[in-house]
């Protein structure tokens, strides 16, 4: 096959690829468009679930495979994927990095298109470097400590990251400020105006989402998100080659590729044409020794070279391939750090003590040490919220659950019977329960107290009942008693007052969120009583 | 009030509002006696009860009986016109648990409302559980993919501040498709309510409103009568197949249902509401924004004054 075929080949399926991801990944979200049929529809025995698998690129992700096994000992559903990407890694090399990964496409265009290096320079910068082994340091890290229970893999997984910067940074902000110019535009007095207001929105909102979802520590999330992006113009792929640990974990299995890179040092007149372009500075000059564990196999040096002295071929030789150039530092480095973390993560005492009271997971979400094994802080339950109540933490789940989901009901709530986050999570860390499991069993989130200082008619500032109104459970949790009170001024007067019965809350948050008193509501939920804990209770019998 | 009217005025000013709305609000602050909401060859307004009491009736076609009794759709919908149903669709549940209008009732409307010539037909309200999940899961989606009825999608750009002009509520986010009509048909759903005994037509409006509507419970029944008056549809129709009689607004339960197989349909909301609310055995004295409403010149629960008749099936 000539070079600017396989030239071609590979950008025909970096853009299918990344098309893909795209559409998953706007496909995870509530879909508009499907309507339960009703004469069937007698009982929340029907779930609602998305049409699409949005999670099939974690599924290609061996690093979420071998890590959730490692930690959590579970075997993720649609693993035989990752295992069908590291055989044929096995087989050609990196292909993973150079014509699937989605993240490793955006950093290939970011770097490629006009690049801000030219000539000497350009080729300096793609010579291989020391920094190259610090990949293999943050994969010893992710892997050495989710052995030992900590999984932080999702946090430097590419497929995790991009995922989690797009829907929770880039989409929100982009959609959030198309939104606000459609409603200005709607808001005029002018008919057509007003309509093509309406009519923009009708575009915007099945691709960036209905309403206006905000995550707290989005802003971090997509500032990290714009460094690494942008390092690409001071290096091309510069996560791909020193930071990637998914990367690292392709390159130690790229060793015995098959698929080689040919080099005819007669024929170089070493124009260097060839390191211009190495996307991953694997060395493809004849006078150095061909990295095949750097090579992203993007086939540049390949097309570029005007002498023919370089050349991909197949060859079953005995001589192998030169191992990975982890660094025995790297290494070491990497499995202290990997005993550190999860033995550091553990001293907030958020395992053996005590839960934060604001921590409150999605419903189905497994028991806290668990979820810490398995939970990817990838984001999609979080995407796929009706209300968006699903938020990253920052340090409500200890250092060790950064970025893991956590609700809080002032931004949204958890809809009775739904059951979505569950049916997305690509690990387990939330299950896959049903409508009628969460209502029946019932699966508990947390449960409601009353703030009677700041409640409406508790406080003698007037009528209310919003909370009661919304309480989702039959009986209410939420009941009312009439009581005389009094009222600001010294009259005494009739009011209903709420009392939250703790056996019936679940503790949706649907009355912290609708609760009048804003700032801080006079009815909140906290985490205890949620039923994935033992130890998190308040009464007896539960 | 006179505070409240200086304040309107000062308003006014500072707030683009278009002229329709405002003479549309004027109109109902000027009050006084009961408005004629349709141009019928008589004043009197008129109360149809449909009831079904074959074990096996059509809603459908119980509908359709009671809008023929009232002297057919094409009373209420003239050829070309865009046609508003405001449906109660608040709650993410499903039909048989009556916190939402049946689906059958919406279907037939729409279907009736479309024979009469209607040029488009919108199912429009701003729903309080996450407005994708109520719309799947209550049947209205179906029924609009079925019927070819627009499902609007309430939306932030969709709520406009308008001069309401009642005596609680002056300038409040409206979402503006429920007005943007020619004709207006209320759907609600009758159910129990603890703040303000129930809900049924009139309560059925603070789904067409946004904003704090979260707050309006603090003088709900002044709120409910204030919305009723900007509004004021062509024709309700109180969906009581089955009603909600405990754990209301929400509900949840099969248990908090009874099944009634009942439809009211009527040109005068006051009336309508005062019918359905026989149904929980409670009078309209009773229900604090019936009698504002009554007070207030919206009209009368006294049902004696109205045309009244009975269809069975």
């Amino acid at each position: 096959m000539k070079a600017r075929h396989l030239i071609g080949l590979r950008r025909v399926s970096q853009g299918f690829f990344l098309a893909l991801f795209l559409f998953l990944f706007v496909q995870t979200q509530f879909p508009d468009d499907v309507y339960l049929d009703y004469s069937l529809a007698l009982t929340s025995e029907q779930d609602i679930r998305l049409t699409y698998p949005v999670g099939f690129f974690f599924q290609l992700d061996p690093l979420v495979w071998l890590t959730t096994l490692l930690s959590g000992h579970v075997w993720i559903t649609g693993f035989f994927w990752a295992i069908g990407v590291i055989l044929l890694t096995l087989l050609i090399g990196r292909f993973f990095c150079g014509f699937v990964c989605p993240f490793g496409t955006v950093n290939h265009m970011v770097g490629a298109i006009r690049p801000s290096l030219k000539g000497k320079a350009m080729v300096e910068a793609n010579q291989k470097r020391a920094s190259q082994k610090v990949k293999y340091f943050i994969l010893m890290t992710v892997l050495v400590s989710a052995l030992l229970g900590l999984n932080v893999a999702g946090l430097m997984d590419p497929i995790s990251l991009f995922f989690r910067s797009l829907a929770l940074a880039v989409f929100p902000s982009v959609g959030n400020a198309i939104k606000d110019v459609c409603d200005v535009i709607a808001g005029s007095d002018i008919k057509p105006l007003n309509l093509l207001g309406y009519a923009a929105e009708e575009i915007a909102s099945p691709v960036f989402g209905y309403g206006y979802p905000s995550f707290k520590t989005g802003w971090v999330i997509g500032t990290l998100f714009l460094v690494i992006v942008f390092l690409n113009r001071i290096r091309f792929r510069f996560w791909c080659r020193t930071l990637c640990p998914l990367g690292a974990l392709l390159a130690i299995f790229s060793r015995f590729s098959l698929l080689r890179l040919e080099k005819n040092g007669k024929a170089c007149t070493d124009c260097r044409k060839c390191a211009l372009t190495c996307q991953g500075a694997a060395s493809p000059h004849p006078d150095l020794d061909w990295e095949s564990s750097e090579c992203l196999l993007c086939f540049n040096c390949f097309a570029n070279c005007p002498e023919d002295a370089l050349s991909f071929r197949f060859r079953w030789v005995s001589a192998r391939n030169r191992g990975p150039d982890m660094g025995r530092r790297a290494v070491l480095g990497g499995l202290l750090a990997g005993v550190s973390l999860p033995l550091f993560g553990r001293l907030d005492g958020r395992i053996h003590k005590v839960s934060d009271p604001g921590l409150i997971r999605p419903p189905g979400a497994v028991e806290e040490t668990a979820f810490l094994r398995l939970c990817q802080r990838c984001g999609l339950c979080m995407k796929v919220c009706p209300t968006h109540v699903i938020n990253p933490t920052l340090a409500e789940a200890g250092m060790a659950g950064l970025w893991t989901p956590n609700l809080i009901m002032t931004l949204g709530y958890c809809e009775y019977t739904c059951t979505l986050c569950g049916s997305v999570c690509p690990t387990g860390a939330i299950a896959a329960i049903t409508g009628k499991e969460k209502v029946e069993r019932p699966i508990r989130i947390g449960s409601a107290y009353l703030d009677r200082g700041r409640c409406l008619p508790w406080s003698g500032n007037g009528p209310c009942i919003v909370c009661e109104e919304h309480c989702p459970t039959s009986p209410k949790a939420i009941y009312l008693r009439e009581q005389t009170m009094p009222r600001p001024g010294g009259s005494m007067g009739t009011v209903q007052l709420p009392y939250i019965d703790l056996r019936r809350c679940v503790g949706c948050g649907i009355c912290e969120n609708k609760c009048p008193v804003k700032g801080r509501p006079a009815i909140r939920v906290i985490a205890a009583g949620e039923t994935r804990s033992v130890k998190n209770q308040i009464l007896l019998d539960i | 009030m006179e505070e409240l009217i200086t304040r309107r005025e000062a308003l006014k000013r500072g707030i683009f509002v278009s002229g329709a709305f405002v003479l549309a609000g004027a109109g109902g602050w000027a009050g006084g006696a009961p408005r004629k909401v349709w141009a019928g060859e008589t004043n009197r307004g008129f109360l149809i009860e449909g009831i079904g009491r074959k074990p096996d009736f059509s809603v459908q076609e119980l509908t359709q009986r009671v809008f023929d009794a009232a002297g057919g759709m094409e009373k209420f919908v003239s050829k070309g016109d865009v046609v508003v149903v405001k449906p109660n669709l608040s709650w993410a549940r499903p039909p048989d648990l009556a916190a939402t209008t049946n689906p059958e009732v919406l279907k037939a409307v729409i279907r009736l409302a479309k024979e009469a010539g209607a040029a488009k037909v919108r199912i429009a309200d701003n729903t309080i559980h996450n407005a994708g999940r109520c719309f799947a899961i209550t049947g209205a989606g179906s029924v609009a993919k079925e019927t070819g009825a627009d499902l609007i999608y309430p939306r932030s750009s969709m709520m406009r501040d308008m001069k309401l002009q009642g005596r609680r509520l002056d300038v409040w986010p409206v979402f503006v498709p429920v007005i943007e009509a020619d004709k207006v048909i209320n759907l609600p759903v009758a159910k129990v309510h603890r703040l303000c005994k129930l809900t049924l037509g009139m309560k059925n409006w603070i789904g067409g409103v946004g904003g704090r509507r979260n707050a309006l419970h603090q003088d709900i029944h002044q709120t409910i009568v204030d919305l009723a008056r900007f509004f004021h549809p062509t024709v309700t129709l109180i969906d009581a197949t089955r009603i909600m009689v405990r754990n209301g607004p929400s509900g949840g339960s099969r248990s908090d249902v009874a099944v009634m197989n009942r439809l009211i349909l009527s040109d005068q909301p006051v009336a309508a509401d005062a019918a359905a609310a026989s149904l929980f055995k409670i009078t309209p004295e009773s229900v604090g924004y019936m009698v504002l409403a009554q007070q207030q010149g919206l009209g009368s629960y006294d049902l004696n004054a109205l045309s009244r008749k009975q269809v069975t099936l």
